[in-house]
């Protein structure tokens, strides 16, 4: 009698354990890994006319690596609830995009190697800043699960921030063959 | 011999599987314009872009991607049939302007307070990257314009002016390529430039003290509101008034006195002094 209440518990506790498993297996690759901001280094040895202050420069590393985190989330999710720190066309693109890759059942990874920008112009009053912000990336084009392209690759780009609230919001971001 | 060429085809073909060809597209496109990949093979086709992702079944040969589908300015990429092919499209002439005028509000005839920043955009809201004349204009009515040209970096021009020396409404614009977007400035009158006072005796002997109308250095109304501050100094003591400026003057009333030293002074300006009664 006492043999059998063993067993039937055993079994119980298999059976809760596969549940965990089964559970954790099921929950997205983002819930285990916390993606840290990307990494972003600015120059703004080159800012004109008005020279950036260095509390300025930590936010903006702060804010656009995070805006750039954010990006990777939603066009790999392709969740536009999870664009963080884009505002105006910068955000409207990335919307459009997310937008296109879900009505065709598409997908992209970035792995994103870090930022190295340099401030090309802050304005007077201090509301706008542009950077020229070198990239690099793993990327994969996928179809569902298959991939589709994948590469390694230097992108550049010309980023408009603007300061919000209480962050800088990135208004304008183009790609550009080079500066 | 032959295993050694089975495993070099097998090695070429897996190569190729993996890396895939590149497709023959132009380096360059302008916004909104189609392009045509030439001798493309057949199969799904695949365009990722700043602001689009498109999938759809090609028959190879010559394939042509909608302007529509190009309209951002940035890097694409295009894969069929696993070969694949990178391409930029470009910004198309400039058509709109951004423009942020700071401060909304300004001391006339002060120097190099205003300043306006203007972002170059195509029709498609690109980044115009080629240098572009940007014409920057602050006007009073009344008054002859500021005029400046700059030309734009990166899509970006800006300038800094000195506010003019009229008060009122300034019409701040900044035009390109036919574009132009309008910003108001105000300009309000600076602190009184010079200050003037008169003295009278008023009812029950009271003390009255009115100043000239009050104007900055190039003339304008100082705004009504503004705090002129008369004070008196006599043998009981010194009595101070704050008084606002209504319709260009100032006006207060001191208690009688035989002999008093009044002054008055508004900011950082003082005015003139009179020394009432004795031989008055």
């Amino acid at each position: 009698m006492k043999s059998a209440k063993k067993v039937g518990l055993r079994y119980i506790l298999i059976a809760l354990g596969l549940l965990v498993v089964v559970g954790v297996a099921s929950l997205p690759l983002h819930v285990f890994a916390a993606v840290p901001a990307a990494a972003v280094k600015i120059d703004a040895s080159g800012a004109a006319p008005r020279q950036v202050e260095d509390s300025t420069v930590q936010a903006i590393e702060r804010d656009y690596g995070a805006a750039w985190k954010s990006l990777g989330q939603a066009v790999d999710e392709n969740r536009p609830d999870l664009l963080n720190g884009f505002v105006g066309s910068a955000r409207e693109q990335a919307t459009q995009l997310i937008a296109s890759q879900k009505t065709n059942g598409l997908h992209q990874r970035y792995v994103d190697h870090g930022h190295k920008a340099q401030v090309a112009f802050y304005s007077i009053d201090g509301s706008s800043i542009l950077m020229h912000d070198t990239a690099q990336f793993e990327i994969q084009q996928m179809d569902g699960s298959n991939v589709v392209h994948s590469e390694q690759v230097t992108l550049h780009y010309l980023a408009l921030l603007t300061p919000a609230e209480n962050s800088w919001k990135v208004r304008v971001l183009q790609t550009v063959p080079n500066f | 011999m032959k295993r050694i060429s089975v495993i070099a085809s097998l090695a070429l073909v897996f190569a190729g599987s993996a890396f895939g060809a590149d497709l023959s597209v132009p380096e360059k496109v302008t916004a909104g314009q189609s392009l045509t990949i030439n001798g493309a093979p057949s199969g799904t086709l695949y365009l990722f872009g700043p602001n689009t992702a498109m999938k759809k079944k090609v028959d190879g040969g010559s394939v042509e991607i909608e302007g529509a589908n190009l309209k951002a300015a940035g890097r694409y990429t295009v894969t069929i049939g696993g070969d694949s092919a990178t391409f930029f499209v470009v910004y198309d002439k400039a058509a709109n302007i951004a423009f942020l005028a700071r401060p909304s509000r300004v001391p006339a005839a002060a120097p190099g307070v205003v300043s306006g920043t203007a972002f170059v955009f195509d029709q498609f809201n690109n980044l115009v990257l080629q240098p572009t004349q940007v014409k920057f204009n602050l006007a009073v009515e009344g008054a002859p314009p500021v005029t400046r040209e700059a030309t734009s970096k990166d899509g970006v021009a800006y300038v800094k002016l000195d506010s003019g020396r009229r008060s009122g409404s300034a019409q701040f614009v900044a035009s390109a390529e036919g574009a132009s977007v309008k910003r108001v400035v105000q300009q309000v009158a600076s602190d009184p430039c010079s200050l003037r006072m008169k003295a009278s005796r008023g009812a029950n002997g009271n003390i009255v003290v009115e100043t000239d109308p009050v104007r900055d250095c190039a003339g304008n109304s100082v705004p009504d509101g503004t705090i002129v501050t008369f004070t008196s100094v006599d043998s009981k003591g010194r009595s101070t008034i704050d008084a606002r400026i209504k319709k260009d003057v100032a006006k207060a009333e001191f208690p009688p006195s035989d002999s008093a030293q009044l002054t008055v002074a508004a900011g950082v300006v003082m005015g003139n002094e009179i020394h009432w009664g004795g031989g008055r």
